[in-house]
């Protein structure tokens, strides 16, 4: 199967001035400014074949949004290879973004005024596509992220989740094999994400339509990846699979008590002195919570129990979402 | 051909949201008509003063700034992009331009569109009658094509112009008040060019040629021969000065940095 996406070594750099502080110093940036390279994407490469979908996570500022840019067609590079759908995409933009469908979750693809209807005739106009293409595949996407009866109205009359709707029928006019997806579900209650969490899956069911998805919110990306590629400083920092990273870092279990009567953690420290156990202080009085590998955690409950008189026990499985902080704080992924 | 269609399928839309608010529709329309009505009495007012200005008859006075409104209305009516940087750069919206499969400077004269300027023509060509019936002017058939080719010229030479301009938002994101100066520039091609001195007539005729959009066009249908030269480089000055701001838009936008969410 081709790729979909190829990128070697791509780097994007931004020139900025820092501003001298003062009057003085404003006076003297009249005359010579200081300025600053930032590399916002730092050489980075990886390739994405027809039909993943890959969630492209980081923290703000990380690239993520410069490197979409690019891909887009949006931003020329400062140096490096891109060829997404075979194409380059700031060399033959207006060929190129035929192929591709884009949604910014923070800025409507749509014109404001008029009728939703419109704005996707319009669309259809601009990216040529003939009535019966239309039809037949519009009147599909329509139904199955139930936006009928919001066609007549006007975007500016819609709630937020009935624009992130619309928005992302309006990506898909010309029926792309590959979208771009920017945040699609910031700010959206969980129903309309669950919506369109199915309406993604099945779209790249049945087209085998490529999705590159960057959010905040990383139950988007369990839902709907199967690959990550983690960003940090404009560097990737991890690439594969979301298992392997939960089962290099998520290994174990968190078991929180809640004790009677306050205990040191010495006491603690040495009643499991052989185990492999860390202990940390819980938010609250006289809770802590034990980080433990599987294979003691009976061993760590059964002291416990056995000496202390506990309120509350809770064992949680560590969440993506903590691993994936716990690697932003160490900025390397192990394993 | 796509083109074409692309830009009926805009018109179209526009003309819809206009239709969609039908009571700012209707003010809308009638405040534009107060205001090319103020602006006709507003001229002949001033212009009832001047006798002679250089060898310049008050009609003829009357019938440069007459024809200046013409291409100025039409350039008002799609090229008026004076927002550009707050708009597209500032706010970002040139990334969604970007997406999409046509020519990026074609879609924002597209959505920038702004048809009831074009109200400002007719006044033009009112005072064009009015002063060009108390001349005795003679007209000929090919006049006509003429005077659109003129017209045409002269709007492009306007939009050559501002369309430049704006394209220093992509080299330079802060904001300048070098457009409201230009719109003042501007003014200076409606009135006849000999009555400046030597530098500022160089200046309205090859850098940033006004003049191409009120008198020497004018020239011609006044039958000044001596103008003749000028007002036939009117088209051809109005493609030049397009191109260049083609070009500039071209490598603008490869150097466009977006803004950031």
């Amino acid at each position: 199967m081709a790729n979909a996406i190829e990128v070697e070594k791509l780097r994007k750099e931004f020139k900025s001035y820092s501003s001298r502080s003062g009057l003085i110093g404003a006076f003297r940036d009249l005359f010579t400014r200081n300025y600053k390279i930032i590399r916002a994407v730092n050489d980075i490469s990886f390739t994405v074949k027809q039909g993943e979908m890959v969630g492209y996570i980081g923290e703000n500022g990380a690239g993520k949004s410069t490197t979409i840019k690019m891909l887009t067609g949006i931003l020329t590079p400062t140096s490096g290879k891109v060829i997404v759908n075979g194409m380059n995409p700031h060399k033959e933009r207006e060929k190129f973004v035929q192929t591709i469908g884009v949604v910014f979750g923070q800025r409507s693809q749509l014109w404001w005024d008029i009728a939703v209807q419109e704005s996707f005739r319009l669309l259809k106009k601009v990216y040529r596509v003939s009535d019966q293409a239309y039809k037949e595949h519009m009147e599909h996407v329509i139904e199955t992220l139930d936006i009928g009866p919001l066609l007549d109205k006007p975007v500016r009359k819609l709630s937020l989740g009935q624009r992130m709707r619309c928005e992302l029928a309006a990506a898909l006019i010309h029926n792309p094999p590959l979208l771009f997806l920017d945040e699609p579900t910031i700010g959206l209650d969980v129903l309309v994400k669950l919506k369109i969490r199915k309406f993604l899956k099945e779209i790249n069911e049945k087209y085998n339509t490529t999705i590159l998805l960057t959010t905040h919110d990383i139950s988007d990306i369990e839902a709907l990846c199967e690959r990550v590629i983690m960003l940090d400083e404009g560097k990737i920092i991890y690439d594969g699979s979301l298992q392997e990273l939960k089962a290099n870092w998520g290994e174990g279990k968190q078991i929180q008590f809640q004790f009677a009567k306050e205990v040191a953690q010495e006491e603690l420290n040495v009643l499991t002195a052989d185990l492999k156990v860390q202990w940390q202080a819980g938010e609250r009085e006289n809770v802590w919570t034990a980080h433990v590998s599987p294979t003691d955690m009976s061993d760590v409950i059964g002291r416990v129990v056995a000496k202390y008189e506990i309120k509350d026990i809770n064992i949680n499985e560590i969440s993506t979402e903590e691993i994936i902080r716990n690697i932003y704080e160490e900025g390397v992924v192990y394993g | 051909m796509f083109y074409v269609s692309v830009f009926f399928q805009y018109m179209s839309q526009y003309l819809k949201t206009k239709l969609q608010y039908r009571t700012d529709l209707f003010v809308e329309f009638f405040s534009d008509l107060m205001f090319q009505a103020v602006n006709l009495i507003f001229i002949l007012v001033v212009f009832g003063h001047t006798q002679v200005l250089n060898g310049w008859t008050r009609d003829e006075i009357i019938f440069i700034y007459g024809f200046f409104l013409v291409p100025f209305a039409v350039f008002g009516a799609f090229f008026n992009i004076w927002d550009f940087n707050e708009r597209y750069i500032v706010r970002g919206e040139m990334d969604r331009v970007l997406t999409r499969p046509v020519h990026s400077l074609f879609q924002i004269i597209l959505e920038r569109m702004e048809l009831e300027s074009l109200l400002g023509a007719i006044t033009g060509i009112i005072i064009m009658i009015y002063a060009g019936s108390r001349l005795d002017l003679v007209f000929h058939w090919y006049d006509i094509f003429i005077f659109i080719l003129f017209v045409l010229g002269g709007t492009l030479v306007y939009a050559g112009i501002f369309i430049s301009l704006a394209t220093i938002s992509f080299w330079s994101d802060a904001r300048s008040s070098i457009m409201p100066m230009m719109y003042n520039i501007g003014n200076y091609g409606r009135y006849p060019i000999d009555i400046y001195n030597r530098v500022i007539r160089y200046i309205l005729t090859w850098i940033l040629p006004f003049a191409f959009v009120g008198v020497y066009p004018s020239a011609y249908f006044l039958g000044k021969k001596e103008w003749y030269g000028y007002a036939f480089l009117t088209p051809v000055m109005g493609l030049i000065f397009f191109m260049i701001a083609v070009f500039l838009w071209n490598a603008g936008v490869k150097r466009y940095r977006g803004a950031g969410n």
